[in-house]
């Protein structure tokens, strides 16, 4: 076919010319390398969000204790959440499927004879296992006669069984948590680490009541979390959830919240914070290059065609037509812009494994930044090679030749 | 057959109009091998654009075989002039850093069909002027006379019916210049139709035939009745 020998006439000239060459794909190869490193974070951070948003609950909103807008979690000396906030919420807030108070303290010490470990402590309802979706895979959950009676009875992750009793089963056997002897009656169902790398699985459960008066010894809370019935009423809900606390607790403006109440959005919005930056920056960096490596690209031809006029007049002479030397020229420069993306891509690949195993930002890698760069190489090629190529094909093959 | 009748060239207008070609008329038969003489000025290089179909005169008529020149667009004088003129150039325009097979090759690829013996056709074109032990040597590594050669061979692969050559031995020394001249001789004896500009009567003389311009018009139109010996007439090429 003719057109394929054009395109093997105008790709010729690259392998000779390899500095010019590599300085004509420069733009396209940065660009694509930035505009791959961009989607694989962009993927990434996606992923992450899914992955937190799945773990936080598409229809949960949570409200710790402790205001302020620090990623930190509830402060555990606030002391302004309390039982009566969950009655209030009960009572006025339609729409809420379950909820679950938790009072919770870090760092517990957990012991069985010699053996000794820490963990999270927390303090639930029975609804707790409903509200997070999370059941004990042995043994019996915290029920609601364990709460009428403030039972010492409690639930341990796999972690902690793992700690004190090994691949023995618990159940029945007693634990001494903080000062206080539970008897073991069930185990958590394991739910692995978290994203930022904690043991979700290191952890005890005990009631709620006996929590707050026999362990802790308090009558505040850490946190509730409210499951809603449907999920397009979460920040309406959540909203209510807030203007509801406010009241209760006596807050009127300018005063800031003395708790946070937080959905499923904020977790993404959070997550996406430091990643989208990064993007907006690469991504500025992606379409400056392209532009700027496209004009680049643009005068080298020009010049090239000036060089090589002698050569267009000859092909001229032997019977190339107008179109056949606009084909060719054109070809040249889509050449040029497909073998940058192709560099550029590789690099982008490489460059997104080292952000993902050097940083915090997660990375994905998959093929569509090699369709996009291959769609945004092509125009480029296109739009910055059709000046040559036109010019080139203008040439009179008498003064060409001459 | 190429036949022109009172051909006109006028570069610009007003009164800045030169008139370089001031009614050419004549005709070269298949088979004839013709030299326009003429020294600088004297239009021949006007003259061979416009047999070459690469300009077009301001008035006058031309035609090859039976096609008329001027009635064609430029996509068909590109056409035409890869099926029907050979040309060769005084500084032979190869492709450099392309083996002489692919320079040879190069009026195919703007063919519309593509000869499915393309190859052969150019290793015979290079056989014909005595390189076929040169088909991977670029241009570089070749001496001017190989090169001259070279493009020769490319002028020949279309099978055209005339072979336009522009001072061919301008550029080479006595020794390349005879072998050029040597070439084409036997390639009119071959059959082929040969045009040759130069403003050297001893170069000239090789031809069978001498058409002489002098400002812009023709000043003689003769046969050479007895040929120089080629040799002889490269030796006088050199001052």
């Amino acid at each position: 076919m003719k057109m394929f020998r054009l395109v093997k006439e105008g790709t010729r000239a690259l392998g000779a010319r390899k500095l010019r060459t590599f300085f004509m794909m420069l733009g396209t190869i940065v660009g694509i390398t930035a505009l791959t490193v961009i989607m694989a974070i962009g993927a990434g951070t996606e992923r992450e969000v899914m992955n937190r948003v799945k773990g936080f609950g598409f229809r949960a909103i949570i409200v710790s204790a402790g205001g302020g807008r620090g990623p930190l979690g509830p402060r555990a000396t606030t002391t302004t959440l309390r039982e009566e906030d969950v009655e209030a919420v009960r009572d006025r807030v339609s729409g809420i499927e379950a909820m679950s108070p938790t009072a919770m303290k870090v760092g517990v010490s957990i012991k069985r004879g010699a053996a000794q470990t820490n963990a999270l402590v927390f303090a639930i309802e029975p609804d707790w296992h409903e509200a997070w979706e999370w059941f004990t895979s042995e043994g019996a959950p915290i029920e609601a006669e364990d709460m009428a009676s403030l039972a010492r009875v409690c639930v341990l992750g796999t972690s902690v069984s793992r700690e004190l009793f090994g691949e023995a089963s618990p159940i029945g056997e007693y634990v001494q948590i903080g000062n206080v002897r539970f008897l073991v009656k069930g185990v958590l169902e394991s739910r692995g680490t978290s994203p930022v790398g904690s043991d979700f699985d290191n952890r005890a459960l005990v009631p709620l009541t006996t929590g707050l008066r026999r362990l802790f010894n308090q009558d505040y809370l850490s946190q509730i979390r409210i499951l809603v019935e449907d999920p397009d009423q979460l920040e309406p809900i959540g909203e209510q959830v807030r203007k509801l606390l406010r009241e209760c607790h006596h807050i009127t403006p300018p005063e800031e919240d003395d708790f946070r109440v937080r959905t499923a959005a904020d977790v993404a919005r959070m997550v996406r914070g430091v990643s989208g930056t990064m993007s907006t920056l690469l991504t500025t960096l992606a379409g400056l290059s392209l532009i700027v490596g496209g004009i680049v690209l643009m005068n080298i031809l020009l010049i090239s065609v000036n060089e090589r006029t002698a050569e267009i007049g000859l092909r001229r002479a032997i019977g190339a037509t107008r179109r056949d030397i606009f084909t060719q020229f054109l070809a040249e420069s889509i050449a040029i812009t497909s073998l940058g993306m192709l560099i550029g891509a590789g690099l982008g690949f490489g460059a997104s494994t080292l952000v993902g195993s050097m940083t915090t930002m997660k990375v994905v890698i998959s093929w569509t930044p090699f369709a996009l760069g291959l769609g945004f190489s092509l125009m480029v090629g296109l739009f910055f090679g059709i000046q040559p190529a036109r010019k080139a094909a203008r040439l009179s093959p008498v003064q060409a030749l001459r | 057959m190429i036949e022109t009748e009172d051909l006109r060239k006028t570069y610009g207008n007003g009164e800045l109009a030169t008139e370089v070609l001031k009614g050419i008329s004549f005709r070269v038969d298949a088979g004839e091998y013709v030299a326009i003489m003429g020294a600088s000025g004297s239009g021949k290089s006007t003259l061979m654009n416009i047999l070459g179909c690469l300009d077009k005169p301001t008035a006058g008529r031309y035609q090859m075989d039976e096609t008329d020149v001027l009635a064609l667009d430029d996509d068909a004088l590109s056409h035409l002039r890869n099926r029907e003129v050979g040309f060769v150039f005084q500084q032979f325009h190869l492709l450099p850093r392309t083996s002489a097979l692919q320079n040879v090759l190069l009026p195919l690829i703007y063919m519309d069909d593509y000869p499915d013996d393309a190859q052969e056709r150019a290793k015979r074109a290079l056989d014909s002027v005595g390189l076929s032990h040169r088909l991977r040597y670029r241009p570089n590594e070749l001496s001017g006379g190989e090169q001259q050669r070279v493009a020769i061979a490319r002028a020949l692969i279309t099978n055209p019916s005339v072979i336009l050559a522009d001072e061919p031995t301008g550029n080479l020394d006595s020794q390349n210049g005879t072998e050029i001249l040597a070439v084409f001789k036997r390639l009119n004896d071959e059959g082929r139709t040969i045009v040759m500009v130069t403003h050297d009567r001893a170069v000239a003389e090789s031809a069978d035939r001498i058409i002489v311009l002098e400002d812009g018009r023709i000043a003689e139109d003769r046969r050479t009745e007895n040929p120089m010996p080629v040799e002889r007439a490269a030796r006088e090429d050199q001052p």
